[in-house]
């Protein structure tokens, strides 16, 4: 599914995600050579330079939420998952997001072991 | 007629269909803007970005001119 993209993963984001991440092909790269950003913690000095980079600013540069990476894993059409519902904003936006739309993916799935694996 | 109203919801928002086949980091957020139907959800999100981003830009923009300012006077009265 990821042959030949390169990922860039924020430290907050599990071993056990990495390695989803190269079973299905992806390489690890730096933040500014990277097609895909993980993280799995907005608040992370990692990732906050992430959201202050020219980058994100210029819309280059959206950071997604490793839990992707799970989901994939486990789903049987791996390209029909959305990308896009695993767009992880920066946190000083999240609390009037979630009043808006309600929780985000990775938190409604509360039985899932990922989630537990992402404390450092 | 319910077809066609499932199929209006499928097609609504670019962000909610696509998987991360072609789609990544770096066209993702291109492509959320140029969608003319956005769902609620991305709708939401894209804004608050989109607001956050404005402010980052402003400030960057702030500090330049900080920087810049000195230089320019000195230029101003060598000449
Ligand atoms: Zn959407």
């Amino acid at each position: 599914m990821f042959r030949g993209r390169r990922g860039w993963f924020c430290r907050s984001v599990s071993a056990d995600l990495r390695a989803l991440w190269v079973a299905e092909g992806g390489t690890i790269s730096g933040p500014h050579a990277a097609d895909f950003l993980f993280s799995c913690d907005a608040s992370h000095p990692d990732t906050l330079r992430i959201y202050q980079s020219l980058d994100y600013i210029e819309d280059k540069a959206t950071v997604f939420h490793a839990y992707y990476l799970s989901v994939v894993a486990h789903a049987d059409m791996k390209t029909s998952v959305p990308l896009g519902h695993f767009i992880l904003p920066p946190a000083c936006l999240q609390k009037e997001i979630r009043r808006k739309i309600g929780k985000f993916i990775w938190e409604q799935d509360q039985h899932s072991s990922v989630e537990k694996h992402n404390e450092e | 007629p319910t077809d066609n109203c499932s199929k209006m919801l499928e097609n609504r928002c670019s962000g909610c269909k696509a998987g991360g086949k072609s789609l990544n980091s770096r066209n993702f957020s291109k492509l959320l803007h140029s969608c003319p139907y956005q769902c609620d959800r991305h709708k939401v999100i894209v804004e608050a970005e989109d607001r956050y981003k404005s402010e980052l830009r402003k400030s960057l923009i702030c500090n330049q001119k900080i920087l810049l300012t000195p230089q320019r006077r000195r230029l101003g009265s060598d000449s």
